[in-house]
């Protein structure tokens, strides 16, 4: 089975971008996720991370590979163990990977914390079900600040937060750009929040790339038939009864 | 640790009346620490007394008192069925536990291992043991042997919770905050796996325990220390029950079924416990 | 417009009541709702995580088994009028009138379809009890597949030989070959592609349209809701905050919380930043006293964190729960 087949695109390093992958279910976009992250191994082709090929360099250093190119995935509420404190992780993270001396352990996380707008004493000594969605996924943000990434690959990050606190965090991640200058691969099936806040934009299905190009221009404009078709799928408050008056014609 | 014994004798019934069972089961083996009489002399009160007030559950045709007796047996039988199983549930915890994590080639050989000692036929391995070791068989030896044996099944039920426990996002975010697999096993993982470790131990002292019954009393067993099988075989090779001597059997039977009853209302009980779900639901994390 | 109503839920609590080691929780999760669905209309039903809209639909379908308890109040069908709620029915009045006059359609079709059981079979199951006899039971089988764009040879399929967008479209066509008067559909098409939910959704529409069933239709979508709804009720902490016309309720909602909801939408082609509101929603099980939205609240007054709004008719089909708004509009 071929999930992700002949995809090719490369960021620089010194421009930090939001680069959205967009495609729906099957086509590849989490596949493509894991192989940058290191999982998976593509079975042919490279994915070279500063000038250096992923499997290769997880195979000779996994650990400081972690430190530069970080995670975040789709559901808050499963990032972290539900049974552990959830400062643990973020404590951990930063003790692992030596950012901090011994005793700066708290000072890094609680910076991080800030960075996501939450803080240390909101989150020390509490459980995953004593914080909402919306807080978690601050949370996972901010732990994979702490060992202070180049890239960062989320999957989904917002499709499981609750809508009106989606915006915040996508927002986030066009605040970190430009703060930290941290690159980030935004992967989703949601135009809406890409066309927000992705500066370039691949649109991929079954495996293969349909269209690539700037955000807006693309999204405003897509050219090839299924990126249209994408589009046009969209629902949103503007749809307002697109379906209630094709009934009713035919009546 | 104090206040969940308060929680769960004050809460739950099953735990109530288990624990008052394997009290019973402890008091008596601690009990043989003070008999008047060493296990294995033979002779030393007057054979085949129905149970009176000098000896609570009679005597035996062998001249030993059944009380005093049972005392040894239940200690020994008990220790074989608590090794038996902590050996084993170390074996399949940390079997299962990898196996199901690290999956690929070390999934493909420690599950082969595992499929073949579940299909190798228990009991005539364990007479063939008795037959080669003979007089070196000792109970420590057959509790080693046969917790090599019956490891494998709760090894595969294990394995199955960890592949599910590693498909979980926490588990990527644990090894990205830069925990080792130790870590992730033992932190992130075990608690997961110890409603079934629990439940399993009690399945595995229950079956240990038969086994060692039914050699014992086939004879098949290092027959001189006392163990319930031990005293059972002595029984019939007096045909005790011909003979109406039914005390000789009937306790040590009675006892035994209080044992397994008490293991199995404390797994129940400590399982609802431990069980992430209901622990979730006392932290108030059940109702989302 | 003033059918008689066909749902008629008044003044319903639930909550879940847990019990373990001396832990005891009581978490409201459906705090006096009252609405109506009428005849031949698409209601929606939104609101996001712990809003208590999944609570609300097992309750009014009558699917409650510990630790959900029924509190109060009522939710009566028109083809049961004599049963205060489901919950209290009669197991034999519950299967007489399942899927014949009330029926389901959930988010995990995988649920529903039997995966060894052929797709044919899974309608023998359903259906052939409430519709007789075998011989043209067939043809009707056949006849409604047509009519949600299905070829009859998926009778012959197994679940996972069809597609996701497929499969759902099955569990819609069991769902109303009984032509049942009321469907409760919770978050349906949540786990399909867009543009599979898009198909879907259509022929959802032109489905209950040709049958002149009522649908209860639950999603956090609002995309979906302006999509396809007639009304809309917006919960927010086990309570309904606003009731509206689904136009209404977009172009000019009236409680604080839907138009934050609305506004915080992203849109392709409107770049402007978009305000998310501020704090979390509220934990049920210690839930805020007066009006649960207050902690958030821009407009949020005294009386709002001492005393629960009630729902108010402030415009003709147009209720709102809110001291601040009903009071201007006095």
């Amino acid at each position: 089975m071929t999930a992700v087949d002949d995809v090719s695109f490369s960021m620089v390093a010194d421009a930090p971008e939001v680069l959205t992958i967009i495609g729906e279910s099957g086509s590849g976009k989490s596949t493509l996720a894991r192989m940058i992250l290191g999982i998976h191994a593509p079975s042919s082709g490279r994915i070279v991370f500063e000038g250096e090929e992923v499997s290769a360099r997880v195979a000779r250093d996994r650990h400081a590979f972690m430190a530069k190119v970080q995670p975040i995935f789709q559901n808050p509420f499963e990032s972290f163990n539900p049974l552990k404190k959830l400062d643990r992780y973020l404590f951990m993270t930063a003790e692992r990977f030596g950012r901090a001396g011994r005793g700066n352990v708290e000072r890094v996380c609680d910076e991080a914390l800030g960075a996501v707008g939450l803080s240390l004493a909101e989150v020390r000594g509490r459980f995953p079900h004593e914080l909402s969605g919306g807080q978690l996924q601050r949370a996972a943000i901010a732990r994979a600040l702490v060992s202070r990434p180049r890239l960062i690959v989320a999957d989904e990050p917002v499709s499981m937060v609750d809508a009106s606190l989606r915006m915040s965090i996508v927002n986030l991640f066009s605040r970190l750009k430009r703060e930290f200058g941290l690159t980030i691969i935004y992967i989703t099936h949601d135009l809406a929040t890409a066309y927000h806040i992705s500066d370039r934009l691949i649109i991929m299905r079954r495996g293969q790339i349909v269209e690539t190009g700037e955000a807006r221009g693309v999204l405003s404009a897509p050219k090839h038939p299924y990126s249209q078709m994408l589009k046009d799928a969209v629902l949103t408050p503007d749809s307002a009864g697109i379906f209630r008056s094709s009934v009713q014609s035919r009546l | 640790m104090g206040a969940i014994l308060k929680d769960l004798l004050k809460y739950n019934i099953e735990f109530r009346v288990g624990s008052m069972l394997i009290a019973i089961v402890l008091v008596m083996s601690a009990l043989s620490f003070v008999s008047p009489y060493p296990p294995s002399d033979t002779f030393v009160v007057a054979p085949d007394a129905p149970p009176s007030a000098a000896h609570w559950f009679g005597t035996t045709s062998r001249g030993q008192d059944v009380f005093w007796q049972l005392t040894f047996a239940i200690r020994n039988t008990l220790a074989f069925g608590v090794l038996v199983a902590m050996l084993s549930r170390v074996l399949s915890l940390s079997i299962g536990l990898l196996a199901g994590y690290k999956g690929g080639w070390i999934d493909r050989i420690l599950m082969s291992v595992n499929d073949t000692f579940i299909v190798i036929p228990l009991f005539p391995i364990l007479i063939l043991f008795y037959f080669v070791l003979r007089d070196s068989m000792s109970t420590l030896l057959l509790a080693v042997i046969m917790a090599c044996l019956g490891w494998a099944y709760d090894a595969r039920l294990i394995r199955s919770v960890a592949m599910s426990l590693k498909a979980r996002e926490f588990t990527q975010v644990s090894i990205y905050s830069g925990m080792t697999t130790r870590e992730i096993l033992v932190r992130e993982h075990l608690p997961y796996v110890m409603p079934i470790v629990f439940s399993t131990t009690m399945n595995n002292m229950n079956w240990s325990i038969g086994l060692e019954v039914t050699l014992a009393v086939l004879g098949f067993m290092d027959i001189n220390s006392p163990t319930i099988g031990g005293m059972l075989y002595w029984a019939n090779q007096h045909t005790a029950v011909v003979a109406g001597i039914w005390w000789w059997i009937a306790f040590p039977i009675a006892l035994v079924v209080a044992a397994f009853v008490g293991l199995f209302l404390l797994a129940v009980s400590m399982n609802e416990y431990i069980d992430p779900r209901s622990r979730l639901a006392r932290m108030g994390g059940g109702a989302r | 417009m003033s059918a008689a109503p066909i749902l008629q839920v008044r003044n319903l609590r639930a909550a879940f009541r847990t019990h373990h080691f001396g832990v005891r929780r009581d978490v409201p999760a459906v705090d006096d709702i009252s609405f109506d669905v009428r005849a031949n209309e698409i209601y929606g039903l939104a609101g996001e995580s712990s809003s208590g809209k999944t609570t609300l639909i097992k309750t009014i379908a009558g699917v409650i088994k510990p630790p959900l308890e029924l509190v109060g109040g009522s939710a009566r069908f028109a083809f049961l009028p004599d049963c205060e709620s489901l919950a209290q029915a009669s197991p034999a009045a519950v299967a007489a009138i399942r899927w014949s006059k009330l029926a389901y359609i959930m988010q995990g079709s995988m649920n529903v379809l039997n995966p060894v059981r052929r797709i044919g079979k899974t309608f023998e199951d359903f259906a052939l009890r409430h519709i007789g006899s075998a011989g043209d039971f067939q043809q009707r089988v056949e006849a409604h597949l047509q009519r949600v764009r299905l070829e009859p040879s998926v009778l012959r399929s197994y679940p996972h030989e069809l597609s996701g967008g497929m499969r759902q479209r099955v569990t819609i066509a069991l769902a109303t070959i009984c032509a049942p008067d009321f469907i409760i559909a919770d978050e349906p098409t949540t786990a399909l592609d867009v543009i599979v939910q898009k198909d879907v959704l259509a022929m959802m529409r032109d489905i209950q349209g040709a049958m002149g069933a009522s649908i209860l239709f639950v999603t956090h979508d609002m995309g979906v809701h302006a999509a396809l709804t007639d009304r809309l009720g917006i919960m927010y902490a086990g309570r309904l905050v606003e009731e509206a016309p689904t136009d209404v309720i977009f172009r000019g909602a009236l409680h604080p919380y839907t138009r934050h909801l609305i506004a915080s939408l992203p849109r392709i082609g409107d770049r402007s930043e978009r305000k998310s509101l501020t704090g979390v929603p509220p934990n049920l099980a210690n839930a805020p006293p007066g009006c649960r939205f207050h902690p958030r609240c821009p407009l949020a007054v005294d009386i709002c964190r001492v005393q629960a709004p009630a729902m108010t008719e402030l415009a003709t089909q147009h209720r709102v729960a809110c001291h601040v708004v009903t009071g201007e509009a006095a």
